[in-house]
């Protein structure tokens, strides 16, 4: 019994006064929102240098984009996501007034689009070439052959991959505090700091997490099923 | 547009050479090819056939020479080689149907992304196309729902569909268990019968002499040897078709 009733003071304290569950949820918003725009910014951009690593290693053309794409992999894949978003906001838009959660939409678009750019590569190698053979044989230019043709093969192979890829993400934000973002993590710290209870802020705060993973993978586990057994 | 002596391709002088390769897969290649005739490529493993034939529609890019299709040079790189290409249907070993694509839009999809067919036109050439292979019944099928043989009728009929000048034949059978062979070689002969204008590589040597109208036969990247099935095969001059024609025959 007192276990409970200190429990639920404890829940009192941290969540419900002053508007404490505020944190959490407005955080939990920016969270989603960041980790939305990012996975969008990451994916076009993960397309696009995916498309020219794979047109240099079919066709040998497109030299110097490839070799910008390269040294883009190279930088994001070998420096940790901290660092890059510290130097985004303290460098890159250091003398710029701009909103944090634009810069951290900016950051973890940029370094996953790095992540997608690969997985996408590996999927378009993938296709037989036969496919591609075939496509341009029937009169279609290499773009379409591209759209029509290879991307949409490539894209169910790599689905899974995709969508680990947006979970890892989405956990990846939770570092958003290194600029003063106030996401999920931060949100939850503040209460810490406010009541002195890391227990109740922190928990709720992996538990938010682990739900929405949780979440997330039981829908693609569906899409992938569903994918499957339209592929024939 | 043909050209007045019925020359649909011209090829002169055709070379290739693949890097890191020291012996140039095609030599020199020079032949013609007429409005309804159906070539045979015959020779051994590795003597340029099939190199030979993808240069035809530049899947291969030819590293010396000129092809000439309806009278014009398509090794010039200021032609569209995409327009052209709709005018050559091309048939591979491996089928390469589209495995994403239901057989109906395997068949549709070039005709309307690239000849802006409606969706009704296009289905109705494929429909009529299917029904001539025997295939009517599968047109909401996959690929993969098909044997071979049926994989490769469908093959026919997606180059078929672009109503091409001209089909071009790499092996067509020799991915085929024996019991499918025939039923691809059936529409095929449909095709010659037809007048339709054929380049085709093969091992299927009884098949070339019931059908062709002319036989080439090439070894290390040259042509040896080109006449009629009855020449090659009745009376060959040169001793390297006499050898070959001794093993595959
Ligand atoms: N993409 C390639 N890269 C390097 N060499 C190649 C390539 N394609 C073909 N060759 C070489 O060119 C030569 C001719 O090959 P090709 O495939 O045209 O022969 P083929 O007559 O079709 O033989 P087969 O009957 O085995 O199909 C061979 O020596 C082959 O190894
Ligand atoms: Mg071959």
């Amino acid at each position: 019994m007192e276990f409970f009733q200190n429990f639920a003071d404890r829940f009192y304290l941290n969540f419900i006064a002053e508007d404490r569950w505020k944190y959490i949820v407005n955080g939990l918003l920016t969270t989603i929102e960041v980790t939305a725009a990012a996975l969008v910014v990451g994916i076009i951009l993960g397309f696009i240098v995916a498309i020219i690593r794979a047109t240099h290693d079919m066709t040998g053309k497109m030299k110097i984009p490839n070799f910008l794409c390269r040294v883009y992999l190279t930088v994001i894949r070998g420096t940790p996501v901290v660092v890059q978003l510290l130097i985004i906001y303290f460098v890159i838009f250091g003398s710029v007034n701009i909103e944090k959660v634009v810069v951290a939409i900016i950051a973890f678009g940029i370094n996953s689009g790095a992540y997608v750019a690969e997985i996408v590569r590996g999927g378009i190698m993938s296709i037989d070439k036969g496919q591609f053979e075939a496509g341009r044989s029937l009169g279609f230019n290499y773009a379409q052959t591209m759209i029509y043709i290879i991307v949409p093969q490539a894209f169910k192979n790599i689905f899974p991959a995709l969508c680990n890829e947006f979970i890892v993400l989405l956990k990846e934000t939770s570092v958003s505090g290194y600029i003063a973002m106030q996401d999920l993590t931060k949100g939850g710290d503040i209460i810490r700091s406010r009541t002195y209870d890391a227990f109740m802020p922190l928990v709720a705060v992996a538990l938010i997490y682990l739900a929405m993973v949780m979440l997330l993978e039981f829908a693609f586990n569906r899409l992938e099923r569903k994918m499957r057994n339209s592929d024939h | 547009m043909i050209t007045d002596n019925g020359v649909l391709i011209k090829v002169e002088g055709l070379e290739k050479e693949f890097s890191g390769m020291e012996k140039r897969a095609l030599n020199g290649v020079s032949t013609e090819i007429r409005q309804g005739e159906v070539v045979f490529v015959i020779g051994p493993s590795g003597s340029g056939k099939s190199t030979f034939l993808r240069c035809l529609n530049l899947l291969e890019v030819p590293t010396g020479g000129n092809i000439y299709f309806e009278g014009i040079d398509i090794t010039d790189k200021g032609n569209d080689i995409n327009s052209y290409r709709q005018k050559m249907g091309m048939v591979f070993q491996q089928f390469n149907l589209f495995p994403h694509l239901s057989i109906m839009r395997n068949l549709t999809i070039a005709p309307m992304k690239l000849q802006g067919k409606s969706k009704e036109e296009a289905e109705a050439t494929a429909m009529e196309l299917l029904k001539r292979v025997g295939l009517e019944d599968r047109a909401d099928s996959y690929p993969n729902q098909l044997s071979g043989g049926q994989k490769q009728r469908i093959a026919i009929v997606r180059a078929l569909c672009m109503k091409p000048d001209v089909m071009l034949f790499d092996e067509p059978t020799s991915a085929l268990d024996p019991e499918m062979v025939g039923e691809v070689l059936n529409v095929m002969r449909e095709l010659a019968e037809e007048n339709m204008t054929m380049v085709v590589v093969t091992h299927e040597m009884a098949f070339a002499k019931e059908v062709a109208s002319r036989v080439i036969f090439m070894d290390s990247g040259t042509i040896v040897e080109e006449g009629t099935p009855d020449e090659l095969f009745n009376n060959p001059k040169s001793e390297r078709l006499k050898s070959f024609l001794s093993k595959v025959l």
